[in-house]
């Protein structure tokens, strides 16, 4: 507990807590997933709900390296649940992003912690990629589901859908940043949790 | 965790390459039609698994949908059009194609305790900035399914829920306790395990015994055999 530097062992608990609470909001929300456009909103989905545990999470991020940790837990969580293994390297450099955009406010600027949470959120784009870069395999995985969801699918995702995802999360993800500052300020800065 | 006699045990390693690899063969359905009879096997090797260990109850269930899914598939389904039916469908079929790394999932999770899932983590020198985290989720995610459904019964009393027209407000009156209880819990968790030596900086000893037995040589040749049988088939 003496040394300054480093992550010790409450801050890797705090990890894994909002870590789990994340992943439980997002297995909850993966279910809509089933109406095609839906499956396109999800990302943003994540950002707007889940931008609320995460602020909470900012606060307790003091140190460099927490929000790497958790992205990367989320990648390798999506691997495990048969997203491939394309979010993995995708979510640690979306980590990386978003831990640079959390240091330029010191850890501490509420400005910067709300675009962190427009920033994190794009981890979950990771979960498409197979979509756009092995097209066939993926809707060959899928046929199964039906040509009419096939279609669907299909039709909402040209390429140069991916880069509107990504700005659709991001914006949605300050949304979910802005709120969970109102709820911070509103419930837990006064009750002292913060 | 209550103890259960199991007839045999594998090594947490093993677990978790059962639980990569069904991850990346079977729901990612990696290697296509060539690795039809691996996928068949791995679909099935979750119910044996949860057989020996003794969780019955978790068989029983797996088995139950499996039939139901199986049936709704094969004699209701192609008769079916229209909206409402394909979204069923497509649930259905989820479920059919989830159900074996699910079960697996629940077999490993329920089997492996904590502490030895960590010293499998030490063996394969994984950095503890991974692994304790990831020991936290384990050890939380019944936690917040308890939070949860505690804060939805309060909420529910006083009116507030699906079906409610206000859908922020029920954002706010779940994730606020939810999250202010998962904080006070968090502090209480640090306390614990600071307690139990986790911010010293000295290597920690670990009581759990771990290694390889016969049980884990096999799935392990089972696994390599499928992968070898897989590249041959991209090679040639």
């Amino acid at each position: 507990m003496n040394e300054k530097k480093g992550l010790n062992g409450r801050d890797l608990i705090n990890i894994g807590i909002y870590s789990a609470i994340y992943f439980a909001i997002s297995l909850v929300l993966a279910f809509t997933g089933l109406i095609p456009i839906m499956l396109m909103l999800l990302s943003s989905m994540y950002g707007l709900i889940c931008g609320i545990p995460f602020m909470m999470f900012l606060t307790k991020v003091k140190k460099p390296g927490m929000i790497l940790i958790m992205s990367t837990i989320m990648g390798v969580l999506m691997f495990v649940t048969g997203m491939t293994w394309m979010p993995i390297p995708f979510s640690i450099l979306t980590g990386i992003i978003a831990e640079l955009v959390y240091r330029s406010g010191g850890y501490k600027s509420m400005k910067a912690a709300v675009l962190t949470a427009g920033v994190f959120p794009l981890w979950a784009c990771g979960n498409y990629l197979p979509l756009f870069f092995q097209r066939e395999q993926y809707f060959a995985d899928r046929a199964s589901y039906g040509q009419e969801y096939a279609d669907a699918v299909m039709r909402l995702t040209p390429n140069w859908m991916f880069p509107v995802l990504l700005i659709l999360t991001f914006v949605f993800g300050i949304l979910g940043g802005l709120i969970g500052k109102k709820l911070l300020k509103k419930h837990f800065i006064k009750a002292g949790i913060v | 965790m209550k103890e259960q006699k199991q007839f045999f045990v594998l090594d947490p390693r093993t677990k978790l390459l059962l639980v990569f690899v069904e991850a990346f063969f079977v729901l990612a359905v990696t290697g296509g039609d060539r690795l039809y009879w691996f996928r068949i096997l791995f679909a099935v090797l979750p119910f044996l698994l949860l057989m020996a260990s003794g969780r019955y109850q978790t068989f029983a269930i797996g088995v139950l949908v499996f039939a139901l899914t199986e049936y709704m598939q094969k004699y209701i389904f192609p008769g079916l059009h229209g909206a409402a039916a394909v979204i069923m469908m497509v649930l259905i079929l989820l479920i059919s194609r989830f159900l074996p790394a699910f079960l697996m999932g629940s077999y490993v999770i329920r089997t492996t305790k904590v502490s030895e899932f960590k010293a499998a983590m030490e063996r394969m020198h994984m950095p503890d900035e991974l692994t304790i985290p990831m020991c936290v989720m384990f050890r939380f995610f019944p936690t917040v399914r308890e939070e949860c459904a505690s804060i939805w019964a309060a909420m529910k009393m006083r009116g507030i829920g699906i079906g409610g027209s206000k859908g922020y407000e029920m954002l706010e009156y779940i994730m606020v306790p939810m999250l202010s209880c998962s904080a006070k819990i968090g502090d209480e968790l640090s306390a614990s395990a600071l307690t139990r030596g986790l911010g010293i900086s000295k290597v920690r000893t670990n009581i759990c015994h771990i290694g390889f037995h016969a049980a884990d040589y096999m799935v392990f040749a089972l696994v390599i055999a499928g992968c070898v049988y897989w590249i041959s088939g991209v090679i040639l």
